[in-house]
């Protein structure tokens, strides 16, 4: 049986990393969160450009968001660090992670006086989180116990002949061995709507995923009507382009492939965990930093992505795994890449390639850094905005 | 002579497989054997070339399915890309612009 070497948490899948989350639960908190992060080895701060002055649904993306990654497999445990008059209050964010399962301390700079205090004080309790976390060891789990997330960027033509496709041989693994997957990046599955609906588990799943994919292209038809605004107007990226990507069409049926060949047990909502084992999408849009945090926040301890033309980014906490199936793109850029799947394109079997790729997943949520965490790369954390 | 891959037995582009030159002869894989035909201009690696002429708004098929249509008539052998395709889908009033 194939296994990895994971931490064991009171409630929930197990974590790959062993790490303490610092989150503001407001901007104004955010130098306050970094510095505590910065004083304790193995604590990480999660800052981010909301919290306040937002409304409905905007507001309760940013808290769901937040809670799921406060609620996250990878963490230990957490420190709220709030200002006090904010809209998403800290009290709200530290019970609903706590309300979790996950040990949760909080501090609000106003209650404690001034910055220095603050950070004194979330220093003493990020300190000893990390050290409660360091007694901890890694033992095995079974593929049951793993949620992958699977997200493309920087595709080209590659993308859908071998990336994808190695990394839904994967994806099927996953999920026949009773895990979990979740893709999304909903805003570039435009053409591919029918052929996910006839993977629904029920009509109803069915009816969920023509629903979500019919209300994304809705709002993408709107923002790019505007005469004014032609020119910001293209669905994909020159580099999806350049790579040999003419349409979103194109784009979707190409990155579908990373979704494997199974049922889709059902369509997730932002910062929502799903309710059991299976594939899932996760309506969220394509930009990479919103989709990662979406699958960080919806419980994905690793996230497998698939690169044409090589993207160096990461999320701290949680090892995002680079893939190409470009094999040029993989000797140009060697350190940001984990794994090359470019011998299909050259006639090597899906299956071949797709077996070493699951091992490398494995290797990686047993410990292994992903290229992304060796150079310390942290640019996918993004909270999304309606 | 260069390779270009014919995805699914329903499209009627291919992707190559190394950049090619106007004239040079491609041969296309598919899932039934091997074809050939000669490209009709430079092709970059990854792009796709037509195997078989197209009119005007007929659909073009890659991965069996559409992906786009064909914004003016493509013989086989040419480059498939933003300059004679176009997509409707995400976007609005697309007729009213053109």
């Amino acid at each position: 049986m194939q296994t990895f070497q994971g931490y064991r948490r009171s409630r929930g899948l197990p974590g790959v990393r062993n790490a303490v989350a610092v989150i503001p639960s407001v901007f104004c908190a955010n130098t306050v969160a970094r510095r505590i992060a910065e004083h304790v080895a193995g604590a990480i701060a999660f800052c981010h450009p909301v919290g306040c002055s937002q409304v409905g649904l905007d507001l309760e993306l940013t808290a769901r968001g937040l809670k799921g990654l406060g609620a996250h497999p990878n963490f230990s445990g957490v420190v709220v660090v709030g200002l006090g008059c904010e809209r998403l209050q800290a009290r709200e964010l530290a019970e609903s992670i706590a309300a979790m399962g996950k040990p949760v301390e909080m501090l609000v700079i106003q209650e404690e006086g001034d910055t220095l205090r603050a950070i004194e004080k979330g220093i003493l309790f990020a300190g000893r989180l990390a050290e409660e976390a360091a007694r901890q060891s890694r033992e095995a789990f079974p593929l049951s116990e793993l949620s992958l997330g699977l997200k493309c960027g920087g595709t080209d033509a590659t993308s859908g002949l071998a990336a994808n496709p190695a990394l839904g041989w994967v994806t099927d693994r996953v999920v026949d061995a009773g895990g979990r997957a979740i893709f999304t990046e909903v805003t570039e599955l435009i053409g591919a709507e029918q052929i996910l609906a006839g993977r629904g588990k029920t009509p109803q799943v069915a009816g969920e995923i023509l629903a979500t994919i019919g209300a994304m292209e809705k709002r993408l038809s709107a923002a790019t009507a505007s005469a004014e605004l032609q020119h910001r107007s293209a669905l994909i990226s020159p580099g999806n382009e350049d790579g040999g990507v003419t349409t979103v069409a194109e784009k979707a049926l190409g990155g579908i492939y990373k979704a494997g060949t199974g049922t889709i047990s059902g369509v997730v909502g932002y910062g929502e965990y799903p309710a059991g084992p299976g594939l899932y999408l996760l309506d969220c849009v394509g930009h990479d930093g919103e989709a990662v945090t979406g699958l960080v926040a919806s419980g994905c301890q690793a996230v497998v992505f698939t690169t044409g033309r090589g993207t160096p980014t990461g999320f701290l906490g949680v090892p995002i795994i680079k893939i190409t199936g470009n094999s040029a793109t993989f000797e140009k850029m060697k350190f940001n890449l984990d794994f090359n799947a470019g011998r299909i394109v050259e006639g090597a079997t899906i299956a071949e390639v797709g077996t070493e790729l699951l091992a490398k997943v494995l290797r990686v949520a047993s410990g292994e850094p992903a290229r992304a965490e060796l150079l310390g790369h942290d640019e996918l954390f993004c909270i999304t905005r309606i | 002579m260069v390779r270009a891959l014919k995805i699914n037995g329903r499209d009627n582009c291919a992707v190559l497989l190394a950049d090619v030159r106007k004239g040079e002869t491609v041969e296309v894989r598919t899932e039934t054997g091997v074809s050939s035909l000669a490209a009709r201009c430079d092709i970059a690696s990854g792009h796709k070339i037509a195997l078989v002429s197209l009119t005007v708004d007929q659909p073009i098929v890659k991965y069996g399915e559409e992906i786009g249509r064909a914004r003016t008539a493509i013989e086989a052998g040419d480059w498939i890309h933003l300059h004679n395709v176009t997509c409707r889908r995400g976007h609005q009033h697309q007729e009213q612009r053109e």
